[in-house]
C-alpha cells in the first residue's frame, strides 16, 4: 500500500483547512475533501478512500446518514467521526454502524495524528500479512524444503511490529513450538532491529517461512544492516541458529512436539511496548517489495558465536556526532527536548525555594517536579538512558534521605550548589547536543555526569565513593 | 606561595566536587583554584601569556576540544612543558593511557574520585 487515501468531510472550509494542516505534516498520506455527506458518498464511489474524517452536522445529508451509506457499500473503509456536539446517542449510533472512532472538536491534533497513524498501520498490516506466495524458493539460509506458502509483515511502525509479536507467538503455540526463550530473543532482536531502521528511515520486512519441523522467521532490510551493540548480543544468544548476511538476519525455530511451553506467560512481556519509538520517526512507507527467488552469496555467511559476543559487543560502538543524531530522531522529540529549556529557571527557582525554605517537602518537590520532567523527557532519547538512569537514581536518593538533608544546614548548601551546576551542565549538554549540535560524541558527558551523580550522592550521603585501590592515581 | 591548580572539565558538577575535595587546601592557603569548562579559553589564556598553572587537571571528553589534545598543545609549548597534568577521566583503556603517557602527561585519575585520594594526588605531585 503505497500511499493511505483520506478524504476530509466538513461543510466549513476552515475546519477542513485545518484538518488539512494537520494531516499534511505526516507522510504517506494523500488527502481529498468533500463539502457534505452527498459530496463524501460521491468521492467514495469514485475514489475509494481508505480513512474518512467525518464532520457530524452538516446540510444536505448528515455525517451519520453519510456514514451509513458508505459502510453498508464499503465495510472495509475506516470512518472517524469528528463533531463538535456532545451526543452519547450519537456517538453510540455512529459505533453501531461501523464507526471508528468519534473525535470532539475542537481538534486535537495529536489525538487525530495518533488515530490516523494507528489505522494505517492496521491497513499496512492487514495488507502485509497472510499475502500468500506461491513461489517455492526458500528467502532462509537454512533449508530449501519450506511448505508452499509464506508470511510476510512489512514493517512500518510499533504497531506492525506488535502484529508480527502477536502472530509468531500464536504461531509457536498453534505448532507446540519452540523453547520460548528463543522467540522472546527473536521478536526482542527484530524489535531492536525495526527500532534502528525506523530511526534510519529503513523498512524491514519479516518473511516467515516453515518447514515440517522449522520455523524460520527472516528480517530483511532495504540496506545493509548496521548491528548495534544491543542487537549483536541478541544475536550471540541466539548463537547458530542465526545466520546474518548483509541485509538479512534469519533465524530458525525448531518445532519441538509435546514441549508446550507457557507461552502466554511471556507474551505481554515478551513483546516491548510500542510507547519508546519516537513517534516523529514513524512514517508511512510502502510495504518492500520482497521476492523469494533473490539469490543468496554464500560467502557472506556469517554465524555469530557466542564466544564472540563480548568482543562484538565493544568493537561495535561507535561514535555517533550530535549533527548525525539530531537528523535521526526528527523534529518533534526535538521540540520536546528543547522545551526543557522552559525548566532552567524552574530547576533555579526551585532550588532557591529549598534554600529559602529548608524542607525535605520542598526537597521532594524538587525532586518529583522538575528533576522527574527531565528522567521523563531523557527516558524517551534511547541513547541516554545511562543519563536518565543516574538522573533517577539520584532523585531517589535525595527523596529517600530528604529528611536528613534537609536537617543538616551544610550538606543542604552543598546539596543546593552541586545540584545547581548539575542543572547547568543539563543545559549545556542540551545546547551542544541539539541546539549547536558540535559535539563530535554524543556521548560526551554520560560517563562524566553518571560519575557526578554518584559523587553527589557520595558527598551528601557520607559514603565513600566506590572504587576499588587499584584506582589510585596512576603516575607515569 | 599559594600553588595555582587548575582545573578543566566541560562539566560543572565535576569542577564543583572538585572544589570541595580541595576546601582545605584552598582554605589555608597551600593551593590556588582556577577552573575553565572549555578547554579552548584555557589554551587560549596560556598562549597569551594571561593564565599560568603549576597543576592543571583535565578531563578527555570535552565536546570543544579532547584533554589529550589539550595536552599535547600545552606540552609543545616551552612554557609550560615542565609543568604537571593529570588526566580526571571516566576513561580507563589502556589504550587512552598509552596516549597520555605518550604525551607526556603526570598521572592518570578515573572518576568517580574520592577527596582523599583527590587530596593525595595533588599533594605529590605538588610536593606540599
Amino acid at each position: 500500500m503505497d500511499t493511505i487515501r483520506l478524504l476530509i468531510v466538513d461543510d466549513v472550509e476552515d475546519n477542513r483547512l485545518v484538518l488539512r494542516a494537520i494531516c499534511r505534516k505526516m507522510e504517506g498520506f494523500e488527502i481529498r475533501e468533500a463539502e457534505d455527506g452527498i459530496e463524501a458518498v460521491e468521492r467514495v464511489e469514485e475514489w475509494h478512500p481508505n480513512i474518512i474524517l467525518m464532520d457530524v452536522m452538516m446540510p444536505r445529508m448528515d455525517g451519520f446518514t453519510a456514514s451509513k451509506i458508505i459502510k453498508e457499500r464499503y465495510p472495509e473503509i475506516i470512518i472517524m467521526a469528528v463533531t463538535a456536539v456532545v451526543d452519547p446517542q450519537m456517538e453510540e449510533n455512529m459505533a453501531s454502524i461501523g464507526v471508528s472512532a468519534y473525535i470532539r472538536k475542537p481538534i486535537d491534533k495529536e489525538i487525530i495524528r495518533f488515530k490516523l497513524q494507528s489505522f494505517a498501520s492496521l491497513l499496512r498490516a492487514k495488507e502485509g500479512t497472510f499475502k500468500s506466495l506461491s513461489e517455492k524458493e526458500a528467502m532462509n539460509p537454512f533449508s530449501k524444503d519450506i511448505r508452499n506458502f509464506k508470511t510476510i509483515f512489512g514493517i512500518t511502525d510499533a504497531d506492525a511490529m506488535m502484529d508480527f509479536g502477536m502472530w509468531i507467538l500464536g504461531r509457536c503455540e498453534d505448532c507446540m513450538a519452540i523453547s520460548c526463550t528463543k522467540v522472546d530473543t527473536v521478536i526482542e532482536l527484530f524489535y531492536e532491529l525495526m527500532r534502528q531502521g525506523t530511526c534510519q528511515e529503513k523498512w524491514p520486512s519479516i518473511i516467515i517461512e516453515e518447514s515440517f519441523e522449522e520455523i524460520f522467521v527472516t528480517m530483511k532490510c532495504e540496506e545493509s544492516i548496521d548491528f548495534q551493540p544491543k542487537a549483536m548480543g541478541l544475536l550471540g544468544e541466539l548463537g547458530s541458529e542465526c545466520i546474518v548476511r548483509a541485509n538479512i538476519v534469519s533465524i530458525r525455530l525448531r518445532m519441538q512436539c509435546g514441549s508446550k511451553v507457557a507461552l502466554k506467560e511471556i507474551s505481554k512481556e515478551t513483546i516491548p511496548e510500542p510507547l519508546p519509538i519516537p513517534v516523529v520517526a514513524i512514517k508511512a512507507q510502502a510495504v518492500p517489495n520482497v521476492t523469494a527467488s533473490e539469490p543468496i552469496l554464500a560467502k557472506e555467511v556469517r554465524v555469530i558465536q557466542s564466544v564472540e559476543k563480548e568482543l562484538l559487543r565493544q568493537s561495535f560502538v561507535h561514535k555517533t556526532t550530535a549533527v548525525e543524531y539530531v537528523r535521526d530522531i526528527g523534529g518533534d522529540v526535538l521540540d520536546e527536548i528543547r522545551d526543557l529549556a522552559s525548566l532552567d529557571e524552574e530547576w533555579r527557582d526551585k532550588l532557591h525555594i529549598l534554600e529559602e525554605e529548608p524542607t525535605s517537602q520542598n526537597l521532594r518537590n524538587f525532586v518529583d517536579g522538575v528533576l522527574g520532567v527531565y528522567v521523563g523527557a531523557i527516558n524517551t532519547l534511547f541513547e541516554f538512558t545511562a543519563l536518565a538512569y543516574a538522573l533517577s537514581a539520584l532523585g531517589s536518593f535525595l527523596k529517600e534521605n530528604s529528611s536528613m538533608i534537609a536537617d543538616d544546614a551544610k550538606k543542604l548548601k552543598n546539596l543546593i550548589m552541586l545540584m545547581e551546576h548539575l542543572g547547568a551542565d543539563l543545559a549545556s549538554w542540551r545546547e551542544h547536543i541539539f541546539s549547536l549540535q558540535d559535539a563530535g560524541d554524543i556521548h560526551y558527558l554520560d560517563s562524566s555526569f553518571f560519575s557526578s551523580c554518584m559523587q553527589i550522592e557520595g558527598i551528601i550521603g557520607d559514603k565513600a565513593v566506590e572504587t576499588d585501590d587499584d584506582n589510585e592515581m596512576e603516575f607515569f | 606561595m599559594a600553588k595555582r591548580v587548575i582545573i578543566v572539565d566541560d562539566s560543572r558538577a565535576v569542577v564543583a566536587t572538585a572544589e570541595l575535595a580541595l576546601d582545605e587546601m584552598i582554605g589555608s592557603g597551600i593551593i590556588e583554584f582556577k577552573s575553565y569548562l572549555n578547554p579552548l579559553q584555557l589554551l587560549a589564556a596560556l598562549q597569551s601569556g594571561s593564565e599560568n598553572f603549576d597543576l592543571l587537571i583535565s578531563d578527555v571528553n570535552m565536546p570543544e576540544m579532547n584533554g589529550l589534545d589539550l595536552a599535547r598543545a600545552i606540552k609543545a609549548d616551552d612554557r609550560y612543558k615542565t609543568k604537571p597534568i593529570i588526566i580526571l577521566t571516566t576513561e580507563s583503556s589502556n589504550e587512552m593511557k598509552m596516549a597520555g603517557k605518550e604525551i607526556g602527561v603526570t598521572g592518570w585519575m578515573v572518576k568517580p574520585f574520592s577527596d582523599e585520594k583527590m587530596v593525595k594526588s595533588i599533594k605529590m605531585v605538588l610536593g606540599v
